[in-house]
């Protein structure tokens, strides 16, 4: 099974082998890149091409230059261990101050049975699951719980389509929303094909899951990650070897969500069954 | 008078453009923050800001420096897999810079064991589930007894559940 940290920096489309017109390519965008800068530096004089370096996520001047990010995070769902408890949903809510009726993360139970599919999500799971209904639990073949949440994704269509740049990737992979500037158009809310952004009803901006920012920039897990009982949840550093997320992927299988979407997730699934969607 | 310059409205839609091009570029320069990230297109100053928000939940170390013994008989058990936070709820709760502020939350009722363990489809069937008949989960002879209201507890600790 090839692993994600090797995987990472390239897309799941298919490579198409350039061959020998590497050269004139490169030649190619080089020669576009320095015109570009060119017209950069004379209209706006040469504070951006600094800028345009990069950093930590919060300094704009490039102190570290294009170095590549110290951390990579990655978030691990493993299904195999979901037991359907909902504390992960209660601690988020608690964390976050999330309003009732809307979820930075949910949990839905599949229940597979011979004439189709059920799938559930009452209240995202807040208070866990109730017994499947005798009837269908007679038909069931399987039946699963899978917790669901932003995938902060490589490629992401929300950060696309924020026509205020109010959504952003930062180089560590956090997906973030800037309150100050969103104006709650929830473009993004549309664009997500996972659906794990709403409008927060209170603050009417754009809202979804965190990575709980505060917590890792403060040395702390994700609270979902913290309070899950049955290690279905992991959260860390691709770039630590020793990291709970680098170890999961030598001997387990992993998927992302609708690999089609070519969003590129880093939020990886073990043990998905097909049936998921 | 003199005649205008044959080309004064060419004059005329140099000078607009030219105010309406440092009209734009001090507008913009205005309207984009000091922080801007140019290479990710966002606000410095949000992350900052996103980083500041207040932690709620502690995780375990914040338990064991007040909860020793209770913390070292957990560790051991099989009950180490779920947080003091899982069960008793976030910290900020309960202490607060080396303080204890409130009662922690302790919930000894059923439905804290059951919301985890009660027996179900849709739990790995490696998970110890509390059945009563024996479905899917172990069949425990004491659990066969078992009436409706006998709290968990009357066989087994929270920290240390193995009765
Ligand atoms: C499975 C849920 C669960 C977990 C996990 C858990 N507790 Fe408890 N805890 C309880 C329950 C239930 C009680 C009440 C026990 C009773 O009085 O019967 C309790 C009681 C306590 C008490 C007060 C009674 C005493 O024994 O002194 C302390 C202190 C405590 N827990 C600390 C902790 C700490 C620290 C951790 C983490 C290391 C932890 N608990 C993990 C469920 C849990
Ligand atoms: C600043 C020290 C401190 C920290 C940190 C702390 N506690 Fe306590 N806790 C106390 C004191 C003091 C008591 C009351 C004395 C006792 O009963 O042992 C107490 C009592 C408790 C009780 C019994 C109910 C009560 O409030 O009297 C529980 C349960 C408990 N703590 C859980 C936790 C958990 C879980 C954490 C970690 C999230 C934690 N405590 C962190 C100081 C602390
Ligand atoms: C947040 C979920 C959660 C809650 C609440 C919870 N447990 Fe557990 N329990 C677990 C996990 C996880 C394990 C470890 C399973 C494993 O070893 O794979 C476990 C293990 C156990 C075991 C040991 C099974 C064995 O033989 O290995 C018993 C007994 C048990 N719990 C009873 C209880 C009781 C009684 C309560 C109520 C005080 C309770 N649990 C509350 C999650 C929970
Ligand atoms: C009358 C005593 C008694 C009561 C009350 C009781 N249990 Fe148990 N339970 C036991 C015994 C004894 C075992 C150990 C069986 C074994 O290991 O063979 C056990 C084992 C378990 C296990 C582990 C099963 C496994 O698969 O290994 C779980 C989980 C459990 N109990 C949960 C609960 C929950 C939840 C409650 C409350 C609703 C509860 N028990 C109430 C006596 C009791």
């Amino acid at each position: 099974m090839n692993k994600p940290l090797e995987n990472r920096p390239q897309s799941s489309r298919p490579v198409i082998d350039a061959g020998g017109d590497d050269a004139r390519r490169e030649f190619l965008r080089n020669f576009l890149a320095g015109t570009a800068t060119a017209t950069v530096l004379m209209v706006f004089g040469p504070g951006v091409a600094a800028l345009a370096q990069g950093g930590s996520d919060s300094a704009p001047a490039g102190a570290s230059g294009k170095a590549a990010p110290k951390h990579q995070f990655a978030y691990v769902i493993n299904v195999n261990n979901c037991i359907g408890c909902g504390n992960c949903v209660r601690a988020c809510k608690r964390e976050n101050q999330v309003p009732s009726a809307v979820f930075r993360t949910w949990v839905e139970r599949y229940v597979v049975t011979g004439e189709g599919m059920y799938v559930e999500s009452p209240n995202g799971a807040l208070e866990g699951f109730s017994q499947v209904n005798a009837g269908i639990r007679e038909k069931a073949t399987k039946s699963f719980t899978v917790p669901k949440m932003c995938n902060h994704c490589e490629n992401p269509p929300c950060v696309q389509v924020c026509p205020v740049g109010a959504t952003f990737k930062t180089k560590e992979g956090f997906v973030l929303v800037d309150p100050e500037h969103c104006l709650g158009c929830a473009y993004c809310v549309q664009a997500c094909p996972y659906g794990a952004r709403f409008i927060n009803p209170v603050t009417h901006k754009s809202d979804k899951c965190t990575w709980c920012y505060h917590r890792v920039k403060n040395g702390k897990l994700p609270a979902c990650v913290t309070v899950c009982p049955n290690k279905a949840r992991l959260f860390g550093d691709l770039n630590d070897p020793e990291s709970e997320v680098t170890q999961i992927f030598k001997d387990e299988a992993w998927m992302v969500l609708k690999p089609g979407m070519h969003t590129d997730p880093t939020c990886f699934y073990v043990g998905m069954p097909r049936e998921v969607v | 008078m003199a005649a205008p310059s044959p080309r004064s409205h060419l004059y005329r839609l140099l000078l607009i453009l030219v105010v309406f091009g440092a009209g734009f570029l001090a507008v913009k320069q205005w309207a984009t923050p000091d922080s801007w990230n140019y290479e990710h297109w966002y606000r410095g100053d949000a992350v900052v800001e996103a980083a500041a928000q207040p932690l709620v939940y502690g995780g375990n170390d914040s338990c064991k420096t007040c909860h020793k013994d209770v913390a070292k008989l957990w560790r051991k058990k099989p009950h180490r897999k779920v947080a003091c936070e899982t069960c008793h709820g976030p910290i900020v709760d309960h202490a607060k810079a080396g303080k204890k502020t409130a009662v922690a939350f302790i919930d000894k009722t059923r439905a804290q064991c059951l919301n985890c363990h009660l027996e179900g489809i849709n739990r790995p069937r490696a998970f110890p589930q509390f059945s009563k008949q024996g479905e899917i989960g172990k069949l425990v002879p004491k659990h066969k007894e078992l009436d409706a209201v006998t709290p968990c507890a009357k066989c087994h600790e929270a920290h240390d559940p193995r009765p």
